[in-house]
């Protein structure tokens, strides 16, 4: 009947990552990419994760078979650390501002909250003076963009090797407080590890899971359907 | 870990503040309280301890000197019983640089039988089981200083004795590494296999206790036993962590260990015990401890400065807040200006650096003092390429009409294999397209359901060969599928379009069109039933509009049309119209048979005969 051909439609999935993307850029960040299949040194050592975290464990990380000391990243902060090491071997210095969106991967079984496949967005910035109001107020600022002007920002204490203070935050939405991700100010070995003195610069980093995020803003009840080629997912 | 209010309130002369201000207080400055349950008349929290504060606070102990911190309540002064203790023949021996401290302690004349109640009632409320008064005095020691404990019996020790004192036993415990191929049946009667990489607690002849990990049949204390030799130690956390995982034994006592204790706590631990059990068996006799500390832990000094700590908060932390925050943990500091030295406390192996001081200040401070500031930062990002390329293919293929999925990256069949997967799809995927093919099956046959003229669909992902990853497109419809790297499909000359560009306006249509909160959008779940779909075509006279069929179609379809009715095919012949609609039928929670939908059909079809000069075809 119409010869005119109709727009596809995209996966929420991805509306979400550009979405973000678009928000991060705007406030001056610069996209940033690295692999997925990952060595150990990008996805934990250079992240001040000590050689017998529990988070290395074999249930947690997909080990590669034949290919000793590597993984499928487990977050996309691999990226952070490329970026800075290549931004130091050619000469670069801070201030910089990075988010990294991409696909991580975890050993566990799935079920209505967890993948063993996800996307993350790790989000960097370091400058002289880059400090935790700053990390508040950025991630403010995303998350009212997202989903609407009276969504509340909180945090709490938390724990992660690569950063110090961390802590875990929560949004208020539609009423409701719920746990969105962890974010912190960069642990000193980290910068160090990367060639970046952590004397004179510091900054924050965060790297909440998007699918939450697509959860949330949609109201859909499960993640599972967002990876089963299914095009009844893409209602947007 | 599970922790009782009441418990807690042991630690307090005053009144704790109710359970959820106690609840609240943990969450915003410690840590995440997971549940809160009344058992009988108390509250049992169950706290998220985090792992860098595991060697300090998996105790009550631990919990009750956060909530002196937070809520400013003083922690009682610990009373000890004090008793004269008899000479001792124990013999310790440390052969393992895996273990920094052991201490043990002969007690004589005990009576094992069961717990006093209120003992039987702590360990209960925090769902232990009560098992007799010494193992449980043992455990209780543990919830509550966070030190694991072990008993044996002394008299099922190997009979030792010594040339000059030929009368009386003199027991030897050893602490050394396994012989290969030595074997040990523990409390729970699994027999265990170990090699050099385990420590064990033995005596002359036999592997008494897997160090750290489970106590062994030999020496278990029963009924029966008189004499026990009361074991706290300490031992390497790695070693312990990994031993449990080759054994495959998980304790609270490995718990503890695998995260690092701090060997000081050792004495307050044996002490507790002690007067636990001299409280419980009226007549026994206690003998001195025997404590071998290899290498004691050594008092550290750390030094931090208030401006700097300033800067990472960007929060002015003041002289007169560090020092409270100080005081309220009982730190010892001294400071000239902003320039404050304390020292650290013996079991907060946590704290090593002044931006770990400054989480303690601005975590006991609350994180809500920290305001919300854009920072302004002055430099120049650019585009990153990876990303453009994506971007400028998603726009492409969806103008071209199409719809993107996205399917896993995992298969049963590739060049890279992963290890120990929890599911069977043990191999990364070396194409897109065997996912795209799957997928455009799933979607031909939900054809009815889908608001589309034909299935065309597209991903964009990452493949996986011995080489390396790369970043693949594949598009396709039924007829078929094409595959290419991102690098080709994105370079010239492209097939249409404007070069790669980060950004470009169409990136981000959603996010300005519906504006923040998603417009109205609510995704919808389908169902998980199979549809039915069925096709009426109605002659009508010249003149009778679609709308008009539509309506007499849609007052009887009833409820479980999901999709419908859509009109797809009309002509007109003879003066007369002839209008054809799709019905999609699906229940949300059952799967519908043909008969139910007959019905239906019947129904509709008759209300269209009533009308002059209607027919259905």
């Amino acid at each position: 009947m119409e010869k005119e051909i109709k727009k596809g439609r995209e996966h929420p999935l991805s509306i979400v990552i550009n979405d973000t993307v678009k928000i991060f850029t705007d406030l001056g960040f610069e996209v940033a990419t690295g692999p997925e299949l990952e060595d150990i040194w990008h996805n934990f050592d250079a992240l001040n994760i000590p050689k017998d975290h529990p988070a290395r464990d074999m249930q947690d990380t997909f080990y590669i078979k034949g290919e000793d000391g590597k993984v499928l990243r487990t977050h996309t902060s691999n990226v952070q650390i490329r970026y800075m090491e290549n931004l130091i071997k050619s000469g670069g210095k801070p201030p910089f501002a990075i988010i990294a969106p991409g696909k991580c991967f975890r050993n566990e079984a799935t079920d209505a909250t967890h993948e063993m496949q996800f996307y993350q967005i790790e989000g960097l910035m370091i400058g002289e003076d880059i400090n935790m109001v700053h990390l508040k107020g950025v991630l403010s600022h995303f998350y009212k963009k997202m989903l609407g002007d009276d969504v509340d920002l909180r945090f709490r204490p938390s724990f992660f090797p690569f950063t110090e203070p961390s802590i875990e935050f929560d949004l208020k939405f539609n009423g409701k407080w719920l746990e969105i991700g962890g974010a912190g100010m960069v642990h000193p070995n980290v910068l160090n590890n990367c060639g970046i003195d952590a004397e004179k610069y510091q900054g924050f980093a965060f790297g909440p899971g998007l699918e939450r995020l697509m959860v949330i803003k949609y109201g859909m009840p499960d993640i599972r359907p967002a990876y089963q080629g299914d095009l009844r997912f893409n209602q947007l | 870990m599970k922790v009782s209010y009441n418990w807690l309130q042991n630690y307090f002369e005053e009144k704790l503040p109710e359970p959820e201000k106690v609840s609240e207080g943990v969450i915003f400055h410690s840590f995440e309280v997971e549940e809160m349950e009344k058992v009988g008349n108390d509250t049992i929290f169950d706290i998220k301890i985090l792992p860098d504060r595991a060697h300090d606070c998996l105790s009550h102990f631990g919990i009750a000197k956060e909530i002196s911190a937070i809520f400013r309540m003083k922690l009682k002064e610990k009373e000890y019983k004090t008793f004269e203790p008899e000479q001792t023949n124990l013999k310790i021996e440390i052969k393992s640089d895996k273990c920094l401290r052991y201490m043990g302690r002969i007690v004589r004349n005990i009576k094992v039988d069961k717990s006093p109640d209120w003992l039987k009632e702590r360990l209960e409320t925090i769902g232990q089981k009560s098992i007799n008064n010494i193992v449980d005095a043992a455990n209780f020691v543990m919830f509550d200083l966070g030190q694991p404990i072990h008993c044996f019996d002394l008299d099922k020790l190997f009979p030792r004795t010594v040339l000059e004192n030929s009368k009386k036993d003199s027991p030897l415990i050893l602490i050394r590494q396994a012989r290969e191929g030595e074997k040990m049946t523990t409390l729970d009667n699994r027999e265990v296999k170990l090699n050099p990489l385990n420590m064990v607690i033995a005596d002359e002849k036999n592997v008494l206790a897997l160090a750290g990990i489970k106590g062994g049949k030999i020496a278990e204390v029963t009924e029966d036993t008189k004499n026990i030799i009361i074991e706290v130690a300490n031992f390497n956390p790695t070693n312990v962590r990994k031993t449990s995982k080759e054994v495959n034994i998980f304790t609270d006592a490995v718990k503890r260990f695998e995260n690092d204790l701090s060997p000081e706590i050792v004495n307050d631990a044996m002490n507790d015990m002690s007067a636990l059990v001299l409280e419980m068996c009226k007549g026994a006799t206690l003998e001195e401890v025997v404590d071998v500390y290899t290498k004691k832990q050594e008092k550290r000094k750390l030094s931090f400065n208030i401006k700097k700590i300033s800067k990472r908060l960007g929060l002015d932390v003041s002289i007169a807040t560090v020092e409270d925050m100080l005081k309220r943990f009982g730190v010892l500091y001294k400071n000239t200006g902003d320039d404050f030295e304390i020292v650290v406390p013996d079991m907060r192996l946590d704290l090593k650096t002044e931006e770990d001081m400054s989480e303690e200040i601005i975590r006991i401070l609350g994180y809500e003092k920290l305001k919300e500031k854009l920072p302004e930062i002055n430099w120049n990002p650019k585009m990153n390429e990876t990303y453009a390329k994506i971007s400028w293919a998603r726009n492409k293929l969806l103008n071209d009409g199409y719809s993107e999925v996205m399917t896993y990256s995992f298969c049963n069949k590739g060049e890279i294999e992963v290890l120990a997967s929890a599911s069977d799809k043990k191999f990364l995927r070396t194409n897109l397209t065997d996912g795209l093919k799957e997928s455009l099956k799933l979607n031909q046959l939900n054809a009815p359901l889908l608001e589309m003229n034909e299935i065309k669909i597209f991903e964009i992902g990452t493949i996986f060969k011995r080489g390396g990853e790369e970043m693949h497109i594949a598009y396709g419809d039924k007829k078929n599928v094409t595959e290419v790297s991102l690098e080709e499909f994105t370079s010239p000359p492209r097939p249409s379009g404007t070069p790669p560009q980060q950004g470009g306006e169409e990136i981000s249509p959603h996010l300005d069109k519906e504006g923040a909160g998603g417009g109205n959008f609510k995704f919808k779940m389908w169902s998980m039933f199979p549809f039915i779909a069925r096709d009426i075509a109605v002659w009508v006279p010249e003149g009778i509009k679609n709308e008009d069929v539509e309506k007499v179609i849609k007052n009887n379809m009833g409820e479980l049309v999901i999709r419908g009715p859509e009109l797809f095919d009309q002509f007109k012949k003879d003066g007369k119209t002839s209008y054809a609609f799709r019905l999609v039928f699906q229940s949300y929670d059952r799967t519908l048979t043909d008969a139910e939908i007959n019905e239906i059909m019947t129904k509709i079809t008759n209300k269209i005969k009533e009308k002059n000069g209607w027919q259905v075809r």
